[in-house]
């Protein structure tokens, strides 16, 4: 029962995480808002005991959030010229 | 030459955080059959080592980056993976049949060996894709004779 309950609250915040993070105007932090995002999927996957798995989420999103950091630099740096 | 700095707390940070990477990035590696961890993951991890430095760059240093050679590594990987796999097949096997492989040991551990082979080859070609992808995202490298940076 305790595992149904913490399950559903864990999707709750992966949905609630997930819609923010795609509708959010600004891009930056719609970035930190998918890190945010892949946290909690992360942890989900540790509940469904599958660790390897959320490793490879973990790992994913740390790489995925320093394409989204570099490409956002460079849009903004097309702004300024 | 004095040079820039982003931020002296992302530097310290930064070099705190590399050996650390490093040694996490050949520990998922190695141990990667008992562990949740493998070729992929460790590739990253080791990527993610180089590829910090270059996030925090200030941007007016000038870039010195191998990014030619860092495509020929990303091609080395498969090439690792291939060689061992057609090494079994002089000695009378299929492709990737590890326990046929030319080692002087034992043929549980010859599957080891084999195996760690195809994880490294993994691992480079994992490792060197993810700083291209990067260098490509952020137009770093010496331009080529159009101008284009790479």
């Amino acid at each position: 029962m305790m595992f149904v309950i913490f399950l559903s609250l864990l999707l709750l915040i992966i949905l609630i995480t997930g819609l923010i993070a795609v509708f959010l105007p600004r891009l930056f932090g719609s970035g930190i808002l998918f890190s945010a995002f892949s946290f909690f999927v992360v942890l989900a996957y540790l509940l469904l005991s599958a660790p390897d798995v959320a490793f490879t989420e973990a790992v994913i999103s740390v790489i995925s959030i320093a394409y989204y950091v570099i490409a956002i630099r460079e849009l903004r740096k097309g702004d300024l010229e | 030459m004095k040079q820039k700095h982003s931020s002296i707390i992302l530097e310290v940070a930064y070099r705190l955080l590399i050996p650390v990477l490093i040694v996490f990035g050949v520990y998922v590696l190695i141990h990667g059959e008992y562990s949740p961890g493998g070729g992929f993951q460790a590739g990253v991890i080791l990527a993610l080592a180089v590829i910090l430095n270059r996030v925090l760059e200030p941007a007016d240093v000038k870039k010195n980056y191998w990014t030619y050679k860092t495509i020929a590594l990303a091609g080395m990987g498969p090439v690792i993976y291939m060689m061992t796999g057609l090494l079994s097949i002089p000695f009378g096997g299929h492709f990737l049949e590890y326990g046929l492989l030319p080692l002087p040991v034992h043929e549980v551990e010859r599957h080891l060996y084999g195996i760690l082979f195809i994880e490294v080859g993994v691992t480079l070609g994992v490792m060197a894709t993810i700083i291209s992808i990067f260098d490509s995202l952020g137009k770093v490298g010496d331009p080529d004779e159009r101008g284009n940076l790479l």
